[in-house]
C-alpha cells in the first residue's frame, strides 16, 4: 500500500548540509502495524514526516520516493497531498495539545469530520472522554494533556483512514490509556485493509502491539523483524537497547 | 528511629470558589523512611504522588498532619530534603558552566576554598559526569548529561533524603537502566535515602527495597517491594500490574474509570 524509497533527508543549513537519514526502505502493507523503533532524537520523527512530504521544503530536502498505491507523494501536487492527507493517510503527532487551533472550539473539528454526532460518541465512549456534547463547547486549551491526545486519536479515526501514523503514542499517558490505545490499534487493522505505523522509544508498547519492527539509529534503519526475530537479534545497532530492556526488565521476574 | 516519619498528612485544594467546594489530594498519609533506604511511590497520575514530594519536601504546607526528620544536619544553608525533578537538566543556567554551576553550592556552604576543586571532582564523578565536560555550558550538554549535572548540584547540598519524582520518564531503556544503576550506586556507596516517585512499576522493581501504592490521595498497599508487586494483596495493585503488562481488557479499563 506504502512503497517508501527514501535516498536521503538532509537539514539544509546556511553553512551546511547535514544528512540525517539515508538510506529507508520498506513497505506497509494492509492489515498490519508497524513500529519504527529508536532512542530520542534518532530522527523518527523526522522520518515519518518525510513519508507525506510534510517537512518544510525551505529547511529539509529529501531525495527519493514514497508511493502510495499508483501517487508519488514527493512528486505530486499540493492539491493531491492534501486529499491523501485528508483521507487516506492520517497522522497523530506527540504534541497533542499544540495541534489544535486554540481559538477554536473542539466542535469545529467534530463538523470538519462530515460524521454524525452519534459515531463520533461512540467513539469518545471508547476512548472514555466526556461526551459530544460537552467536548463539543471546549477549547484545547481546556482539555489536560492525556485528553488531547486521546481526542486527537478520535479524529484521525473519524476520517477512516488507510494508515494510520502514530507519534509517541504512549509517552505521557497512563497505563490505562496505554492500554486502550493498544486495544484500538489492534481492532483498526482486524479487517486487514488498514495498517498503523507507530513511532516510539517504548520497546514494550512496540512488541505488544507490532507485526514488524524495524531499529533506526544513527540515520539508518534496519530491516523489519517480528517481535520474537526482533528481541533475539544479534544486530549490533541494537544490541545494546535490547538488551538494556532485558535487564531492566528481568528484575520484574 | 526512622529517618523520616510521615504521620497523617492531608492536602487539599479548593476547586470551585462559590461553593467552597474541596478536592482531597492527599488523605491522612503515614508512612516512615528508614535510613538508607529507597521507598518506591507508586500509583497512576492524579494520585497525589507529586504533592506528597512536594509536601515532604517542604515546598507546599499540608491542612494538616506532621513531617519528621530525624537528622542531625545544621546545614542552615540548604534545605536537608532535595527534589530532583522530571525535567531537571533544563533548570541549568544554560549559560553558565558546569563547574561554577557545582562550585557555587560549595562556597555557599562554605567549604575551605582550597578543597573545593577536589569537592566539585568528587561529586561530579559520583555522578558519572565525564570531566572533559566540567567547562562545557548547560547548552552544550545532551539532556542526559544536563540531568546529571543537575543531579550534582543536589547532591552538593549534601541532602539527608533526596526525593526522585518521576526522572525517568521519557527516557528510552537505556538511559533508564544507566540511571538506575547510578542511583543505585549513590545508595550504596553513600548511603544516600531516596523517595522515588514513579508510575513505572519496572523502575520501582530495579531500583526501590519497599514501595508504598498511591490512590486518590490514599495508600493502598505498603510493603516490600518483589512481595507487593509478586503477590498483591489488593485489587489495585493487580490492576497497575495487568495494565504494564498491557493485558487489559476494555472492561477492566472501563470498570477502573468508573471507580
Amino acid at each position: 500500500m506504502l512503497s517508501v524509497d527514501i535516498n536521503s533527508v538532509s537539514i539544509l543549513d546556511e553553512e551546511k548540509r547535514r544528512t540525517i537519514l539515508n538510506d529507508i526502505n520498506f513497505e506497509i502493507e494492509k492489515g498490519k502495524v508497524y513500529t519504527i523503533l529508536g532512542k530520542n532524537g534518532s530522527g523518527k520523527s523526522t522520518l515519518i514526516k518525510s513519508l507525506t512530504a510534510l517537512l518544510p521544503k525551505i529547511e529539509y530536502e529529501v531525495k527519493g520516493e514514497v508511493f502510495f498505491n499508483e501517487t508519488d507523494l514527493l512528486n505530486c501536487s499540493e492539491d493531491e497531498l492534501r486529499e491523501i492527507r485528508k483521507h487516506n493517510i492520517s497522522y497523530v503527532f506527540q504534541d497533542a495539545a499544540n495541534s489544535f487551533d486554540p481559538l477554536k472550539k473542539i466542535k469545529y473539528y467534530f463538523d470538519l469530520s462530515n460524521i454524525s454526532p452519534l459515531k463520533i460518541e461512540e467513539l469518545l465512549l471508547f476512548f472514555l472522554l466526556p461526551t459530544y456534547k460537552k467536548l463539543s463547547g471546549l477549547h484545547s486549551y481546556e482539555l489536560s494533556g492525556g485528553m488531547a491526545q486521546r481526542l486527537l486519536i478520535v479524529l484521525a479515526l473519524l476520517a477512516n483512514p488507510d494508515i494510520l501514523i502514530l507519534d509517541e503514542p504512549t509517552s505521557g499517558v497512563d497505563y490505562a490509556v496505554m492500554n486502550l490505545i493498544l486495544l484500538k490499534i489492534k481492532n483498526f487493522t482486524r479487517d486487514n485493509d488498514k495498517s498503523v505505523l507507530i513511532a516510539t522509544q517504548d520497546i514494550n508498547f512496540a512488541l505488544k502491539s507490532s507485526d514488524h519492527i524495524a531499529y533506526l539509529s544513527e540515520g539508518n534503519l534496519t530491516r523489519f523483524y517480528n517481535p520474537d526475530e526482533f528481541l533475539n537479534s544479534t544486530d549490533d545497532k541494537m544490541k545494546n537497547f535490547i538488551h538494556s530492556f532485558k535487564e531492566i526488565s528481568n528484575a520484574s521476574a | 528511629m526512622p529517618l523520616l516519619k510521615v504521620e497523617n498528612i492531608s492536602y487539599s485544594v479548593v476547586v470551585n470558589e462559590e461553593s467552597k467546594k474541596q478536592f482531597d489530594i492527599l488523605k491522612k498519609v503515614s508512612f516512615e523512611v528508614e535510613s538508607s533506604e529507597i521507598l518506591g511511590v507508586c500509583g497512576e497520575s492524579g494520585g497525589g504522588k507529586s504533592t506528597l514530594a512536594k509536601v515532604i519536601a517542604g515546598l507546599i504546607k499540608p491542612d494538616s498532619g506532621k513531617i519528621t526528620l530525624n537528622s542531625k544536619s545544621n546545614n542552615k544553608k540548604s534545605s536537608p530534603i532535595q527534589i530532583l525533578f522530571q525535567n531537571h537538566g533544563e533548570v541549568l543556567n544554560p549559560y553558565r558552566k558546569i563547574s561554577s554551576v557545582v562550585d557555587e553550592v560549595l562556597v555557599i556552604n562554605r567549604i575551605d576554598k582550597k578543597y573545593i576543586a577536589k569537592g566539585r571532582e568528587n561529586i561530579l564523578s559520583s555522578v558519572g559526569f565525564p570531566k572533559e565536560l566540567y567547562d562545557r555550558r548547560g547548552y552544550q550538554l545532551s539532556g542526559g548529561e544536563q540531568q546529571r549535572a543537575a543531579l550534582a548540584r543536589l547532591l552538593a547540598t549534601n541532602p539527608v533524603l533526596l526525593i526522585l519524582d518521576e526522572p525517568f520518564s521519557a527516557q528510552d531503556v537505556e538511559s533508564q537502566l544507566n540511571l538506575v544503576k547510578l542511583f543505585r550506586k549513590l545508595n550504596e556507596e553513600f548511603h544516600l535515602t531516596m523517595i522515588c516517585i514513579s508510575h513505572d512499576l519496572k523502575i520501582l522493581r530495579n531500583l526501590t527495597n519497599r514501595v508504598i501504592i498511591l490512590k486518590d490521595g490514599e495508600i493502598v498497599e505498603s510493603g516490600e517491594t518483589s512481595e507487593v508487586f509478586s503477590n498483591p494483596k489488593k485489587s489495585y495493585t493487580r490492576f497497575l500490574l495487568s495494565a504494564e503488562a498491557l493485558d487489559l481488557t476494555y472492561d477492566e479499563i472501563q470498570a477502573s474509570s468508573n471507580q
